[in-house]
């Protein structure tokens, strides 16, 4: 006969228990994401009716962050010149994890129109990892909405992990970062 | 305050007194553009800052690979006489060297250091007019150059996405060419929902 007593659940390993706050952590994240905007292009230009009462980003829980360690979204908006890249790893490097990063445009998934220039780079997510990728050139603020909430969508899947993958491939990418800028760090006389 | 085409005529006589002009362009009625030899281009410079001419708005050259010549281009504003005066000067594009007017206009520093790095001109008198400013780490002949090839570089230096070519081109000699030009006619002759 089976004893009626009440039989203690099963001790949890510490990868369950982990994997349970991180569900509850995620579950907070998403909604309220915190975006540290690189408004590098032409692209930053849809940002304002996302953000004002026409699209109104906050009923998302997004809002805008002044600093990279406060913040859990890099939005880079537009083409990415050489110049520019090396301040964007600058930052992404800056900021605390989990982190994210949503690509504006057509820029940073091809080129878009600078595919030609000696100045802008083509393949963003060749340098850092890209999470999502909002394309049209530029698109339209719908599109941009729907980009932030397939981005919510991705942590709740815990398929936005871009972050890891930049720790598990960095070699990988700092020898992209060398290939196309020689060197991430700028020593000159403007940063000494 | 005086009107423009006397403020030219202004300008004008004030150049060609004491200057030998190679060439003058009355480009419309607030600017004006005048080609000398290098060699008085720094007196042109002092004579038009004393004269009112005290803005330099912008430093840069024009690269003719044709002639072998670089076109140095400095563009003044006066504030009382609402007129541009640009002076321009040919020099060699081989070894293109120009004397720095950091003297007369301190603010041309940095436009002469930009110029060097996108046309590699010289300047000589400019101190730091060899560091870097706007590239970083350049590595290539300098990049409005007109022999550079931005295309080549990029291809070179930047990743580019491939993509599979999921589309068909449709050749000439394909036998649904004769379907597809039937449909286009059927489609121009309803334009408008109208039969023709």
């Amino acid at each position: 006969m089976k004893s009626t007593k009440f039989t203690p659940a099963r001790k949890l390993t510490k990868e369950e228990i982990d994997r349970k706050w991180w569900e509850i952590g995620d579950f907070f994240r998403r909604n309220s994401l915190w975006m540290l905007m690189y408004c590098t292009g032409c692209c930053a230009i849809e940002l304002p009716p996302a953000m004002t009462s026409a699209y109104d980003m906050e009923r998302l829980g997004m809002g805008p962050m002044a600093t990279p360690r406060q913040a859990d979204i890099l939005l880079i908006s537009g083409y990415l010149s050489v110049k520019s890249l090396r301040r964007v790893i600058y930052t992404y490097e800056q900021m605390s994890e989990p982190k994210y990063v949503v690509g504006l445009g057509s820029c940073p998934i091809n080129g878009g129109i600078y595919h030609d220039s000696h100045a802008v780079i083509n393949q963003l997510d060749q340098y850092i990892p890209v999470d999502t990728y909002v394309s049209g050139c530029m698109p339209n603020t719908e599109s941009v909405m729907n980009g932030f909430v397939d981005l919510m969508e991705q942590i709740k899947n815990k398929t936005a992990n871009g972050w890891v993958k930049y720790k598990e491939n960095n070699e990988w990418y700092k020898s992209n970062q060398k290939a196309a800028l020689g060197e991430v760090i700028i020593h000159d006389e403007f940063h000494e | 305050m005086m009107n423009s085409m006397s403020n030219i005529e202004y300008v004008k006589g004030l150049i060609d007194q004491s200057f030998k002009v190679l060439e003058t362009d009355v480009i419309d009625q607030y600017q004006v553009s005048f080609v000398f030899k290098q060699a008085d281009v720094l007196q042109v410079l002092v004579t038009l800052k004393n004269a009112g001419w005290k803005q330099m708005s912008y430093l840069s050259a024009i690269d003719w690979p044709d002639e072998a010549k670089f076109e140095m281009v400095y563009i003044l504003m006066n504030w009382e006489r609402a007129i541009h005066v640009q002076i321009r000067t040919k020099i060699d594009r081989n070894d293109p060297v120009m004397p720095s007017i950091i003297t007369v206009y301190p603010g041309a520093k940095y436009y002469e250091r930009e110029c060097h790095e996108f046309f590699g001109v010289k300047f000589p008198g400019n101190p730091d007019y060899e560091k870097q400013l706007i590239l970083e780490m350049w590595d290539d002949i300098p990049p409005l150059r007109k022999d550079f090839d931005p295309q080549a570089y990029s291809d070179r230096k930047f990743t580019k996405r491939e993509y599979n070519q999921d589309y068909k081109i449709l050749s000439e000699d394909n036998k649904l060419k004769e379907k597809r030009e039937a449909r286009k006619q059927r489609a121009q002759s309803l334009k408008g929902g109208q039969k023709a």
